[in-house]
């Protein structure tokens, strides 16, 4: 794939082709693709902080839960969605979001809301989805570390006059660090290659770069344009895999999984 | 103090309730609609019906796909439990060099944008002009099935008494026998719990398939995705239904035969 982003043409059906950067040169041609960029780094930002804000209560609480059983329904909360489809799961945030959708009949019904809220076919629908998505991510991510996290140091704290939350801030949070950097960096190299979703739920209103590298295939037929853009995401991918493993190597020692 | 301290807990009770309501919800919420008679989407529902799933099991685009999808999954469970749990022998046992980079470089397959190994490998397709053939999705479920099989393999294969396969050889049972006998029942419940993960990956899978499969012989999730676009009726749900209920059993499957811990254990 990085090699055809280089070449002009099929090297196989067509013997003159030549090495070329003019791929990359359209990147920085025109605003959109460089909009659709900005775009999807944004949307895979605001998506990992909140999924962070959800995650991390979740994971604390799997991770603090003393009874057996109250831990294997909470796990099995979490993996079940992980294991439903993605169009399932976005469909379903379909039929919640959309104009005559579960949420804004409520609201109106409630009188909340006078006419329908714009809850998709723009980014906000898009990130939603995508949190909804990866927070089990998230979750996993951070229940192993913070249940590696010895609970005599917070006792301790609260033993010398700590109040609960300063407890938290001071010691279980700054332990925690680097989970929350492995589990963010999973959510965001995800949610940036996602493409079901924002298709989904961001309609024509949102443009992200997995979505216009299947449009380039898909519609225009230009392999090496496309191949280009996949040599973009496939960069930021691999420099964040890479931060993961260093964070999770050295949060774990010897053991270590992508 | 005593009563600050329930109240802070209440709300932290309070709020992952919350957040356990936000993850299951929504899945919760298609069974209104594979069951609401309306033909499209409305709330609240105004009755109960299996049209939807009669439409489901009688169309022929969804029964091909659905069908299609469950033959792809059968191949890459196969094919990845073996390749899979093989790798995860080869990295516990082989003494190989540069086990942390083989580990890391099998289970890439996760991390990496799927729509990039599927574009990677229809491009591959392409220059080799071998057109997208089925095999080829298969191929590509492989591809990011076996990392899944991989790690479950790998997390049995870490609390695993090797001088229970040395008692074996010691008391002359040939290599092969030893494998059979005593490796492989060892190691099942982790090949099977990747078996059904891969499953479901495959069953799920999407971006690569999308580069993949050829008109009319498309897998399940790339059918309902083109419908969705163009129409959103309890079909759908329905569909959905189908795919819940299979995810669900696996959930249940999963936490009888390993528990589920032994996945989550990063």
């Amino acid at each position: 794939m990085a090699a055809l982003s280089l070449l002009s043409g099929n090297p196989v059906s067509n013997p003159n082709v030549t090495f070329t950067w003019r791929h990359y040169n359209r990147l920085f041609d025109s605003d959109l693709y460089f909009d659709a960029l900005v775009a999807t780094m944004r949307i895979g930002a605001v998506a990992t902080i909140i999924a962070l804000l959800i995650g991390y209560p979740l994971a604390h609480w799997m991770a603090r839960i003393k009874s057996r059983v109250g831990h294997a329904v909470l796990l099995m909360a979490v993996v079940a969605p992980l294991l439903t489809g993605i169009v399932v799961r976005t469909f379903a945030w379909m039929t919640l979001l959309s104009d005559r959708g579960v949420i804004n009949t409520m609201a109106q019904w409630l009188g909340l809301a006078e006419k329908p809220l714009p809850l998709m076919y723009n980014e906000f629908g898009v990130i939603v989805g995508l949190v909804h998505i990866y927070v089990p991510f998230m979750v996993l991510t951070l229940v192993g570390v913070i249940g590696r996290i010895d609970v005599t140091l917070e006792e301790a704290a609260r033993g010398l006059g700590a109040g609960r939350l300063r407890t938290f801030l001071e010691v279980t949070l700054p332990l925690s660090l680097p989970g929350i950097l492995a589990g963010s960096l999973l959510v965001f190299a995800l949610a940036i290659s996602a493409y079901v979703t924002p298709v989904l739920l961001g309609g024509n209103n949102v443009l992200t770069l997995p979505m216009l590298i299947y449009q380039q295939v898909s519609a225009s037929f230009n392999l090496g344009f496309a191949g280009a853009l996949g040599v973009v995401l496939l960069a930021v991918s691999l420099a964040l895999v890479f931060a993961y493993n260093t964070i999770l190597g050295r949060l774990t020692g010897e053991r270590q999984i992508a | 103090m005593s009563r600050r301290f329930d109240a802070g807990h209440a709300a932290y009770l309070t709020l992952n309730g919350a957040i356990v309501a936000f993850l299951l919800l929504p899945i919760a919420v298609v069974i209104i609609f594979a069951l609401n008679p309306t033909p499209y989407i409305a709330f609240p529902p105004v009755g109960v019906t299996l049209r939807w799933f009669v439409k489901f099991f009688t169309s022929a685009e969804f029964m091909n796909a659905l069908w299609l999808s469950l033959r792809v999954a059968m191949i890459v469970v196969a094919l990845s439990t073996v390749i899979g749990a093989l790798c995860a022998l080869g990295i516990a046992r082989g003494n190989l060099p540069g086990t942390r980079l083989l580990t890391t470089l099998f289970l890439s397959p996760l991390m990496l944008p799927a729509i990039l190994t599927g574009l990677a490998l229809f491009q591959v397709f392409m220059l080799a002009g071998i057109g997208r053939p089925v095999w080829g999705l298969v191929v590509g479920h492989t591809l990011v099935a076996v990392p899944y099989v991989l790690r479950t393999t790998l997390a049995v294969l870490q609390n695993f008494d090797r001088r229970v396969e040395e008692a074996a050889a010691m008391l002359g049972a040939p290599p092969a026998r030893v494998f059979f006998e005593v490796t492989l029942p060892l190691i099942r419940p982790g090949v099977i719990a990747g078996g059904i993960f891969a499953f479901i990956v495959s069953f799920d899978q999407l971006p690569i398939s999308l580069f993949l499969v050829i008109p009319n012989g498309e897998t399940l999730p790339v059918v309902l995705l083109n419908y969705i676009r163009y129409d959103l009726d309890g079909a759908i749900a329905a569909a959905s239904m189908v795919s819940i209920i299979l995810a669900l059993t696996a959930v249940l499957l999963l936490e009888r035969i390993i528990g589920l811990r032994a996945y989550v254990r990063l």
